[in-house]
């Protein structure tokens, strides 16, 4: 069971499962009702394509539903990072 | 309630008895879960909890009540010394 502190999250690469950079993190929405991890606000690089995410500003929000795991990256199924 | 993660940093944490107990210094997230798992707090309230030769106290997220300007937990007797 992966237990990760938040303050260590910071600025940690995103890469999804087909090993493409996605980018920075920013920052975690959290629901404080229910305590559930929402999305990831993450800084996306230059070079990577926001077509079909959700784009504010520069910042793109990805669901926190599409994390696999977080070790060294934060890894994200792309199809569910989507929508 | 929807907000970052870093809203938690810093803020006070008191019981439901109006006492103090400590900072929030980190929260420990459960990537499986994908929700939050517990609070570190940090310049703990020495008369409330002995802290012996830890730096600080972990607490669930399930005794959390509510977050806004403070983090309101429940106040547990028994766990603590008595004021």
């Amino acid at each position: 069971m992966t237990r990760i502190l938040a303050r260590s999250l910071s600025k940690k690469k995103i890469m999804t499962t087909d090993g493409k950079m996605i980018g920075t993190l920013k920052n975690i929405i959290v629901d404080f009702d229910t305590g559930m991890l929402v999305d990831l606000i993450i800084y996306p690089d230059p070079s990577f394509d926001t077509a079909g995410y959700r784009v504010d500003g520069d910042r793109l929000t990805i669901t926190f539903d599409s994390v696999k795991d977080i070790k060294d990256y934060i890894v994200v199924d792309r199809s569910l990072a989507r929508r | 309630m929807r907000t970052q993660i870093t809203h938690l940093f810093g803020l006070k944490v008191y019981t439901d008895e109006s006492v103090y107990v400590g900072e929030v210094e980190d929260v420990l997230l459960d990537v499986e879960g994908k929700k939050i798992e517990s609070l570190i707090i940090g310049k703990v309230n020495n008369d409330l909890i002995d802290l012996k030769t830890y730096k600080g106290i972990k607490i669930p997220y399930r005794l959390i009540m509510s977050i806004a300007d403070i983090v309101m937990i429940r106040h547990l007797q028994g766990a603590f010394r008595e004021l």
